[in-house]
């Protein structure tokens, strides 16, 4: 029975990897910017729920989380990654812009929200008794249910709609979506709009869970590089399986090994992937 | 060249170097650095300004006392509760800043700052750790704070008391952690208890579903608690949504305002050492009612741990004043080991020769919110 628990207790933590990962993923996967800032926009998101939540309105809050999401991944497109790239910045310079935002926005949500931990208080946490031994919260179902749905609409739209379509040739040649008429530059902003939505969920479900504090962002970037890696560079697929597969991996160790090594399994799939299999799940090989 | 632009470049450069020629007429009006190691970013910064608060007061405090004839000023460096950066900090404290006197918390990074502290005879004080290996670092480190085998010493017997036999126990992998299961591994027996599994946790860890399915399967009385700051809340959110029913109990560092506010929280146990704001001495019930008025809640442990570490500071560098003699950290170790007994928040304090203060123990219980000593 503590196999089945560790396995139900990973997919819902896998779950919102996955979503946070697919989210970062989609990003780096069109435009090559590494979002480093993604999670700061987790913690965004998370808190400005947290805010309308205490307020007694969380549908409201979900929204707004999701609005305060896009604004900042939008803000960031604009304000700090064009201006960069318009002067040929290096990754090197992006990442470093891209960091130093985050730890502004972790002292200004500590300054804002307060420097400790916070948390929604729900019952849709509280795990009830199952199957012998085997307790599940009901929030298990809305985070599976919520996975599916997102992943299912973005599937569609990436593969069903012309902005879709765009975003994906955004990644292999810019040059000739250009000479198609599509500006880079609004797709790139489709790009963030998304990829930044997709961490509000994620954010939200966060909150109701293990709950949050100023600095949940970093925790968040791990795990969404690690899953943009080992599902394969540029895969959205990729990204949300290796997202589920790391949150189950670190679940599930529990079963074998000690609780000091749970995140540890994470990033020794990690490498695992690295070594035997550096293009990921969904990558291409490259060769040179 | 005429005379008297001779006598104004002569004027000019005695002005100018006169600090230089005469460091004591510069040093008399010179703040007294009051250096604090505390984590001031990150998951642990609740921490910094709890900390930060009750050193703070005990200055305003001081001033208006007029207890010195310098004044006292903070120099904060952030060390994010990590060792290493409370090693720069230490080293940027005493070779930059000068500092007289420095306030560190965290076990970890008071064990990797003390060196630092004995050899610049730094005065370093921890108001907020309870490693029992703290005690004795250095002739430099004194701890204003019982230490977790006093806490431990003091909680065991209560547990027994109640029942609680079969410990489990949910550590952060640090000093502090690895010391508190020391303690209950070799103490718990000896009670007629048993430390029925102990699960370690990293400090950068969040999810704690997994955990509690492990600690449910050791079938525990009590979950005893030893991590900080904002993972030792979700743990206690973690072990209360996955289905840990037992009580929950721990140290002195559940007392912090987050902890206490969870609804996850209520019932949980914990010790600490022994405050009276209401009854007790003069300079404890001026504490209580001026932190109140101030910050506009009633003081916790650690403000007052605090406050006491500023105010021993000010009480040894009066006597030194008094004697002509250099505010130093030998000759406030000198002054300590002589006085000996205090008078700071909390009553009468007494100091070993490690510069380890003795307090009492008590027992608390998170009721609606507040903490309610019961034992």
């Amino acid at each position: 029975m503590l196999f089945l628990q560790l396995l139900l207790q990973g997919l819902q933590t896998g779950a919102l990897y996955a979503l946070t990962a697919a989210g970062f993923a989609l990003i780096f996967g069109a435009t090559r910017i590494f979002h480093f800032a993604h999670g700061a926009t987790f913690a965004i998101a998370g808190y400005v729920f947290l805010y309308f939540w205490n307020a007694g309105q969380p549908w409201p809050g979900a929204l707004a989380a999701i609005a305060a999401a896009v604004v900042f991944g939008l803000g960031m497109e604009r304000f700090v990654y064009r201006p960069i790239q318009r002067h040929e910045g290096s990754f090197f310079t992006v990442f470093v812009a891209a960091f130093g935002v985050a730890v502004v926005v972790q002292n200004l949500i500590g300054m804002i929200a307060g420097r400790g931990f916070a948390s929604v208080d729900t019952p849709l946490s509280m795990a009830n008794e199952v199957l012998p031994d085997v307790f599940l919260a009901p929030i298990f179902w809305i985070a599976i249910a919520v996975a599916i749905v997102l992943f299912v609409a973005l599937s569609a739209f990436l593969t069903r709609t012309h902005a879709g379509v765009g975003l994906r040739a955004l990644a292999q040649n810019p040059d000739l979506l250009r000479a198609y008429g599509l500006s880079s530059n609004r797709l790139s902003m489709l790009a963030f709009a998304l990829g930044s939505a997709m961490a509000a969920p994620a954010a939200i479900l966060t909150a109701m869970t293990t709950g949050l504090n100023e600095a949940v962002g970093h925790h968040v970037m791990l795990i969404s590089m690690a899953a943009t890696i080992v599902g394969g560079v540029g895969s959205l697929r990729g990204a949300a399986l290796a997202g589920l597969m790391l949150g189950v991996a670190e679940s599930v160790a529990l079963q074998f090994v000690d609780t000091q090594w749970a995140e540890g399994v994470s990033f020794l799939v990690l490498f695992a992937f690295i070594i035997f299999r550096p293009s990921g799940i969904f990558g291409v090989a490259q060769t040179r | 060249m005429s005379g008297p632009q001779i006598a104004r470049r002569a004027l000019l450069g005695t002005a100018l170097a006169a600090p230089f020629a005469h460091p004591s007429l510069a040093q008399a009006t010179d703040p007294y650095v009051i250096g604090t190691l505390f984590p001031m970013s990150g998951p642990n910064a609740e921490y910094g300004t709890l900390f930060t608060n009750g050193a703070a007061l005990a200055i305003e405090h001081a001033r208006a006392d007029n207890m010195l004839r310098r004044p006292m000023r903070i120099q904060a460096e952030d060390t994010q509760a990590l060792p290493q950066q409370g090693v720069i900090g230490m080293t940027k404290l005493v070779n930059v800043d000068k500092a007289h006197y420095v306030l560190v918390g965290f076990t970890a990074v008071s064990k990797a700052v003390a060196p630092v502290a004995d050899r610049a005879k730094t005065i370093a004080v921890n108001g907020g750790a309870v490693g029992p290996d703290l005690s004795g670092l250095s002739p430099y480190f004194w701890n204003v704070i019982p230490l977790a085998h006093l806490e431990t010493q003091a909680f065991i017997p209560f547990l027994m008391g109640r029942n609680l036999k079969r410990i489990a126990l949910v550590y952060v992998d640090d000093p502090l952690g690895d010391a508190i299961l020391g303690l209950l591994r070799t103490e718990l027996p000896k009670a007629g208890g048993e430390l029925v599994g102990s699960f370690s946790v990293p400090r950068t860890a969040q999810q704690f579903g997994p955990v509690a399915a492990r600690v449910r399967q050791s079938r525990p009385d009590a979950v005893y608690i030893a991590s900080f700051g904002a993972q030792q809340a979700q743990i206690i959110k973690g072990m209360r949504d996955n289905g840990i029913r037992v009580p929950l109990v721990g140290y002195s560092a559940l007392s912090i305002p987050t902890v206490t506010a969870m609804p996850e929280a209520e019932g949980v146990i914990f010790t600490s050492q022994k405050f009276d704001y209401t009854g007790g001495s003069e300079v404890t019930r001026r504490f209580a009612t001026d932190f109140k008025a101030k910050y506009g809640s009633d003081p916790g442990t650690y403000n007052a741990n605090y406050y006491n570490a500023v105010r021993l500071f000010a009480l040894l560098a009066k006597e030194l004043e008094a004697e002509g003699a250099e505010v130093n950290g030998e000759n406030l170790r000198r002054t300590l080991l002589r006085v000996r007994e205090f008078d700071l928040v909390g009553g009468k304090a007494t100091f070993d020769d490690k510069g380890d203060m003795s307090a009492e123990i008590q027992v608390n219980e998170i009721r609606g919110g507040r903490v309610v000593p019961i034992a």
